[in-house]
């Protein structure tokens, strides 16, 4: 019998709030998190907004010798995962009396590290040591598990937008295994240069805000963030009366196998089905769905094209909301946030709004919770993923209960 | 009772020979992939000597469509898994393609297209990047064209856990083997060879020949003094074993276990007690159901840097106690280099190579005995051995350690 897993702990790291309940309250309040990106010059990009978290002060979480040594999406991870552990109210020395694993996700977790090392490259500068050690995408989860020791199975995966998704889909996996007691789990990304000019470059940014589903968006919002969970055995929880957030029902992964950027509506459903046949549920049991949701043209139309397909008549019934609306796109850290958002949804039957949703648009004619939170019970939630690569992935998660 | 998980194709290209069959030969004969870099100035650095592969031409293997924007390294895992799919003979169909994934081990694979881009925004200006450098940023980009050319869209997974990439891939592809998440999955890792990485690896002081002499490469001596860094890609058609068997194929091998363990009291330097490393040996030897008197080989991750080499000389002593003197253990590196998250694969590659052949592969360019290492190094020459059970290992200095046992197939 396999084992079941439920999410016990939730720390956040956003341009809407630190910790989970200031992020539930801006979300719930439909309040943006975008202003003028102020980590680089814009002055010569075609947009100048994003989404930093500018409230993160990485030194309220981690000692001023070891930040020298960790890329922003690293200090963002180490701090998201303290936030996750006491939110879990897991101790350093409970955690080493158990097995314990990490699983992190991330798109271009160096991106910083990268870029400040090509500036002083181009500028013919010596790169120094603090800045190379930085380098490496592995720092994250590798700076998580020296924090709280953990000495179990550890899992670093780039599957770029969607990273999230695989990292708790994953740590579910080693849990149900038996092979950890709990995992520390989630995904980060800083603001980036790179990302920032080639989105721009693909005409995919909006220029002042992200509206996901209406007829007049105009693009996605890059942002930063990242997203820790709590991943323990159900019975482990229940032994230490553990608060617990939701059960993971299972999950879908699929590939495009088609084109690097265009996401396929094949795909994206084959991943959606894949991840409710494992839960063993049906269209009609989903209660909310948090959409994957940039805000550009083809995703939005295309994730639409998909849930018409997987959910035939209902998809019209079915509460699905795009906090990228709030938070712009987080890149790898986007699905752990919006798990987090789901188990929150799941806990407080609670749904957060799409905002800036102004005019409707007939190709995407669901329900997006447009602009006000909405009091609905959520037994079961979908978080859809999707990324460059046509790397997918689905995450069911349902109501607890023993 | 757990699934059987067999090898049924490699696809293989590293500085010494492309393809399984070439790349057994090289390593058999001892032969080194080592000479002056090509790829890029190496005027700024210390060293110019890599493990670079002088020959890669991938148009004999990818034909000449789709192939302009495609960077290095998804060039190279691309052609290593044409010759992987080719080898074991799968045929990838609409009735299969969703049941077969793509699970890749890289780090740096991407790093030479992000910085290239970065730069370019830098000094021409945003406005100028050609758009469609982009998607090439993205690390998943090697794997995900290995779906895209090859339409395999069960799933596609790309791992980044750094030395350990690659065993890391393969676990997590049996994983979703056993779990009935996948019947098929290439497996594998890829880095290709740039002056980004090399940067890094010459900066932090991590190469051989740092000192102004020529570099050498030579695990387990009381020479060594760094690594050569290198590149490679490699593929393995993990798959059920049911299934190979109803569709006629031949298994190569058996992924028999596998573990991970992760040390947090790693140090970059290997300085640790290795801790991390035992635990993952111990695990994959648990999940194979073996003892250490099982293993009959061990492909080492040892690189010629001082510490790594005495740290796993150190553990296997741990772990195998007595027997560790009668366990033969070679390190390939002394043949291809560091090739960082490739690594694993092309050792599981060369592994594979020694059951089938009943030979071991050698250390190379072993001359002068560490007192800190005295174990069976297989020094200089391949020795015919017919062996059930090899051990492979890899370890990270952020403190990942990966081990995969596998085993002659019946």
């Amino acid at each position: 019998m396999n084992k079941r897993v439920v999410i016990t702990g939730l720390g956040v790291i956003s341009s809407i709030g630190i910790g989970k309940d200031a992020f539930w309250e801006s979300l719930l309040q439909g309040r943006s998190g975008i202003s003028p990106v102020t980590a680089f010059d814009t002055t010569n990009h075609f947009t100048h907004n994003g989404g930093e978290a500018k409230l993160f002060k990485a030194e309220q979480f981690i000692p001023e010798e070891r930040l020298k040594f960790m890329n922003r999406a690293t200090q963002m991870a180490v701090a998201s995962s303290k936030l996750a552990t006491e939110d879990a109210t897991l101790t350093p020395d409970y955690l080493s009396s158990l097995t314990v694993g990490v699983s992190h996700g991330t798109t271009l977790g160096a991106a910083q590290a990268i870029e400040s090392v090509d500036s002083l490259l181009i500028s013919k500068q010596e790169v120094g040591k603090e800045l190379l050690y930085q380098m490496p995408t592995q720092t994250a989860p590798a700076a998580i598990a020296r924090e709280f020791k953990c000495s179990g199975p550890h899992f670093m995966v780039s599957t770029a937008c969607a990273a999230g998704n695989y990292a708790i889909a994953y740590a579910y996996d080693l849990i149900t295994l038996n092979r950890a007691d709990i995992m520390i789990v989630g995904a980060s990304d800083g603001i980036s240069r790179i990302e920032y000019t080639g989105f721009n470059q693909f005409s995919a940014v909006a220029p002042e805000k992200c509206q996901p589903f209406d007829k007049n968006r105009r693009g996605m919002m890059l942002a930063e963030g990242a997203g820790m969970l709590v991943l323990e055995s159900m019975e482990n929880a229940v032994k230490r009366k553990a608060p617990i957030y939701a059960e993971i029902a299972g999950y879908g992964l699929s590939c495009d196998a088609h084109h690097m950027t265009n996401a396929s509506v094949e795909g994206i459903t084959e991943c959606m089905r894949k991840a409710m046949r494992e839960a063993g549920i049906t269209p009609e049991d989903v209660d909310y769905i948090s959409a994957h949701g940039t805000g550009t043209i083809a995703n939005d139309r295309a994730e639409c094209a998909a849930i018409k397909k997987v959910f035939g008549p209902l998809y019209k019934t079915i509460p699905i909301s795009s906090i990228k609306s709030m938070l712009g796109h987080t890149m790898g850290a986007a699905s752990a946030l919006e798990a987090i958002v789901c188990a929150l949804a799941l806990k407080h039957d609670v749904i957060p709004p799409t905002i800036n949703f102004e005019t409707p648009d007939p190709e995407c004619d669901i329900d997006c919770v447009p602009n006000e939170a909405r009091k609905h019970t959520v037994n079961i939630a979908l978080n859809n993923s999707y990324a460059f690569g046509g790397n997918n992935a689905s995450l069911v998660l349902k109501k607890f209960i023993s | 009772m757990s699934k059987g998980i067999v090898i049924t194709g490699i696809g293989v290209l590293s500085p010494v020979a492309t393809g399984r069959d070439a790349y057994w030969d090289a390593l058999f004969e001892g032969r080194t992939g080592f000479r002056p870099v090509s790829l890029f100035d190496t005027s700024s650095f210390r060293v110019n000597i890599a493990g670079e592969i002088t020959d890669f031409d991938p148009l004999p293997l990818l034909g000449k469509k789709g192939l302009r924007d495609l960077d290095r390294s998804t060039r190279l895992i691309c052609s290593a898994a044409k010759l992987a799919i080719d080898d074991s003979g799968i045929e990838i169909t609409d009735d299969n393609t969703h049941t077969m994934g793509v699970s890749i081990g890289t780090t740096f694979g991407s790093l030479h297209s992000i910085s290239q881009f970065d730069r370019s925004g830098l000094i021409e200006g945003p406005r100028a990047v050609n758009p469609s450098h982009f998607p090439n940023t993205v690390i998943n980009s090697p794997a995900s064209q290995v779906s895209i050319r090859f339409k395999i869209k069960g799933f596609n997974t790309t791992i980044s856990t750094g030395f350990c990439a690659s065993l890391d891939a393969v676990s997590y592809a049996a994983d979703f083997i056993r779990l009935n998440r996948a019947d098929v999955v290439l497996a594998g890792g890829v880095e290709e060879l740039c002056e980004e990485t090399f940067l890094l690896f010459h900066n932090l002081g991590y190469l051989s020949g740092m000192d102004g002499a020529e570099p050498c490469c030579c695990p387990f001596d009381a020479r060594r003094n760094g690594i050569i860094l290198s590149e490679g890609a490699a593929i393995l058609v993990l798959e059920d074993e049911e299934h190979a068997l109803n569709r006629g194929a031949k298994p190569l091998a058996r992924v028999l276990g596998y573990g991970n363990a992760f040390d947090p009291s790693a140090d970059s330097s290997f300085a640790h007690a290795g801790n991390g490393l035992k635990s993952a040996i111990a695990h994959s030897l648990k999940d194979a159901s073996l003892n250490p008197e099982n293993i009959d080989y061990i492909c080492a991750c040892s690189n010629s840097s001082k510490g790594l080499d005495r740290m796993e000389t150190n553990i296997v002593k741990e772990v195998f106690g007595t027997r560790a003197l009668a366990t033969p253990m070679s390190s390939i590196k002394s043949m291809i280099g560091e090739s960082f998250s490739a690594a694993g694969s092309l050792s599981l590659a060369a592994a594979v190579g020694a059951i089938r052949r009943e030979q071991i592969p050698p250390t190379t360019n072993y001359q002068e005995q560490d007192p800190e290492c005295l174990l069976d190094y297989v020094p200089n020459a391949a020795r015919q051995k017919r062996l059930q059970n090899v051990l492979v290992t890899s370890a990270d200095p952020y403190g990942q350690n990966s081990a995969v046992v596998l085993q002659r197939y019946a």
